[in-house]
């Protein structure tokens, strides 16, 4: 045990690395930085202003070798960067690492654009390692020359261009610190051939000095909550008679699941969750009442619209949630926020009560203090009208169709993973009904593009994750659309022998798209249909290596398709011809409160049921 | 309203592009901007001239200090009038 007196005196020696003060080319730096930061597997595809180190994590690789041949730096090489980043993405997510690409100059660099652009949006820990035309043709107009910084600059977290060859190390070191601490991140190193080429001294610890981030970051990470702020919470709590908390995705990235469990439940408060949170709170517990939202379940957003008091946990209001943001949580008396990221407070929805650290401190401190102050209060009627709006509106879907709905797949499939298998997803209706209806118990089981919403992310994801999780159950729910976007990456599974299970929804049509037309655009399916389209899945994924690939069109066969797709060993696809007239319900229009939602044909609603004007909305 | 911001930068590449960079993301103009050096070579001060309400400033000052070779950014007021007037920084 140490006493903080002694760690107070005990400056925090660092050990020297072995290898300080060995000669190094650049490239050979950016391997042992690799190897000392990160140490798992690298996604990326070569080229010419890169090749220098990928020679060198091959040589890296030969010397490391353990006795049972597995390599240090796996090196994963996708069909497409955009691939790579959606896999190092994934990675990311599925384990709370790091994910790492390393690419080639131009367009490779630009090929990873989304890819960053989405891990910043959703705050997912990224560092992208890209080649760049040597230091004396930059800005000549290079072949493969790109503005890297600048095009970067605008979608990632931080992004360096190393011009200067001593600040390698300590850039790259800073990149992951960087891309780790605070907010997570994407951050991007551009690094010219020369530089890589350059022969230097390692040094084993350098970082870069930003002090003006660091600074910052510090300060919110010593931000602890007072019995002040604890008091005059609970004192609002307290007053409270429908409580209720929001939680998002920042409760994954700060690994705050069991202190919001904790909380909660202490308490005795309901959990909604964003898209980005699912996973925070298991959805099958009692103060479970799942996704709020555009599409979050009726009785979520009933319960949001009913509440007296909201306290949002690592969640920002977004207009997926708060489309309209004074009609949000209109009834809520007192509203509470705690971020890691000042500028996500009062962003979007003024709130009365605030905290700026880090979650769990955060939590932990609330649930002693609520503790040791003895306080209690009676909730039983908000749980008994929750209870109840859970069981009135419950999610629901077309079960007498004759065609087979993708709810009732998504329910078989449930029903063997019991919430614990990771499930990526395309975007579009798919990735709704995949949030509505799979059951998450703990964290880092969900993995969807919630802010940028890119279609193509699903099949890279699984990917990347699968390879975070050997060991895991990954299946990748996607859309025919959305598959297509990145579907070369189906020979990426089959070439590393990965287990995934592909389930692919195919409604023949862009289907969230065709909703909006519609719900907005008088049944104008403009550049939606794609039934003539002449692709056969099955046999796409079969000439990629697939032997377990089939087709599901009875909805008799639905639970021994399922049994079977989920039970056998290696890498399975599976094509469901789905109902194409499927709707996502509920909705929440754009521009509409959640007192206006849509629950369609199948839940009942609380008010009489609205249909949107058929009017080009300016809303998005 | 007009509101007159002080950023503090590290001379990294690209740092002026991405605090520029960030005000049009964000859809926020910059009226008037200079650049000058400190007694630190590493570091430049930059001065921005802007349009809008308060919550629009509080906001970009937020996004700023989020830049990671941002040092500081700081929100000036005028004080006092005519010849004998100056910005002092105030609090955001
Ligand atoms: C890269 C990209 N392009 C366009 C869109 C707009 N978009 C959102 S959902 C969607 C349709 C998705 O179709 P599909 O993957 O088949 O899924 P479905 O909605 O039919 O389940 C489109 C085109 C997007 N989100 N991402």
């Amino acid at each position: 045990m140490t006493t903080p007196m002694q760690t107070a005196l005990a400056a925090p020696t660092i050990p020297t690395h072995p290898l300080a003060g060995q000669a190094m080319s650049g490239a050979e730096i950016v391997v042992q930085v690799l190897a000392d930061e990160h140490g798992g597997v690298v996604f990326g595809y070569s080229g010419g202003a890169i090749l220098p180190v990928y020679d060198a994590v091959f040589r890296y690789n030969a010397e490391h070798r353990d006795a049972a041949g597995h390599e240090p730096l796996p090196l994963v090489v996708p069909a497409n960067e955009q691939g790579a980043g959606f896999m190092a993405a994934g990675y990311a997510r599925a384990s709370g690492k790091v994910g790492v690409a390393l690419v080639t100059s131009g367009p490779g660099a630009t090929n990873l654009v989304t890819p960053i652009r989405d891990a910043m949006a959703d705050s997912v820990p990224f560092v992208a390692i890209c080649g760049q035309v040597p230091t004396s043709a930059l800005g000549s107009d290079a072949f493969q020359e790109a503005p890297v910084a600048n095009i970067m600059g605008a979608c990632a977290k931080h992004v360096f261009l190393v011009s200067d060859p001593q600040k390698l190390e300590a850039t790259l070191r800073t990149a992951f610190e960087i891309a780790r601490s605070g907010r997570p991140g994407p951050v991007v190193v551009d690094i010219p051939k020369d530089v890589q080429n350059t022969t230097l001294k390692f040094d084993g610890n350098s970082h870069l000095p930003i002090p003006g981030y660091r600074a910052r970051l510090n300060a919110v990470a010593a931000a602890k909550l007072g019995d002040e702020a604890c008091a005059s919470l609970f004192t609002a709590l307290a007053q409270a008679k429908r409580p209720l908390i929001y939680a998002g995705g920042g409760v994954v990235s700060a690994a705050a699941a069991p202190a919001l469990t904790t909380f909660a439940e202490t308490f005795g408060i309901p959990v909604v969750t964003s898209l980005m949170g699912l996973g925070d709170y298991d959805t099958t517990r009692p103060l479970a009442l799942h996704m709020l939202g555009m599409h979050g379940t009726a009785y979520a957003n009933y319960a949001v619209e009913d509440c007296d008091f909201l306290i949002a946990l690592g969640a920002r209001f977004d207009d997926r949630v708060a489309g309209v943001p004074d009609q949000f949580a209109a009834h809520a008396r007192f509203i509470a926020q705690i971020d890691i990221d000042p500028a996500e407070i009062g962003k979007v929805k003024t709130v009365d009560w605030h905290h700026i650290g880090p979650l769990v401190a955060a939590l932990e401190k609330l649930t002693a203090w609520g503790r040791s102050h003895a306080f209690h209060s009676d909730l039983s009627a908000w749980h008994a009208h929750l209870a109840q709006l859970k069981h009135d509106y419950a999610m629901n879907y077309n079960r007498d169709s004759p065609l087979i709905q993708p709810e009732a797949v998504i329910e078989a499939i449930n029903r063997q993973t019991q919430g614990r298998a990771i499930v990526a997803t395309g975007v579009g209706q798919h990735q709704m009904w995949a949030a509505q209806y799979f059951d998450f118990r703990a964290p880092r089981h969900w993995l969807t593009s919630g802010s940028m919403g890119t279609m193509g992310f699903g099949l890279p994801s699984a990917i990347g994750a699968q390879f975070a999780r050997p060991d895991a159950l990954v299946i990748d729910v996607d859309g025919d659309g959305s598959i297509r976007m990145n579907v070369g990456e189906l020979e990426t599974v089959t070439t590393y022998e990965l287990p995934l299970k592909i389930l692919l929804l195919n409604n023949g049509v862009d289907g969230m798209v065709r909703q909006w037309q519609k719900l907005f655009f008088k049944g104008r399916f403009s550049a939606t249909d794609k039934s003539l389209r002449k692709k056969d899945f099955v046999a796409a994924a079969k000439a990629d290596g697939f032997e377990w690939a089939q087709r599901l069109e009875r909805k008799a066969d639905i639970e021994t398709t399922i049994a079977a797709f989920l039970a056998h060993r290696g890498p399975t696809f599976l094509e469901v011809m789905i109902d194409p007239d499927a709707g996502v319900y509920p909705m929440v229009s754009p521009g509409a409160s959640y007192a206006q939602m849509i629950t369609g044909p199948f839940i009942p609603s609380r008010s009489a049921p609205i249909t949107p004007e058929l009017a080009p909305t300016h809303m998005f | 309203m007009k509101h007159t911001l002080s950023i503090l930068l590290q001379n990294e590449s690209g740092a002026l592009v991405r605090v520029a960079g960030l005000f049009a993301a964000r859809h926020v103009n910059i009226d008037a901007l200079t650049v000058a050096a400190t007694h630190d070579p590493a570091v430049s001060q930059l001065t921005l001239v802007l349009h809008g309400d308060e919550g629009t400033l509080q906001q970009i000052l937020r996004q700023v200090r989020k830049l990671v070779d941002v040092l500081d950014a700081s929100s000036l007021s005028v004080v006092g009038s005519g010849m004998r007037s100056h910005l002092v920084a105030t609090p955001a």
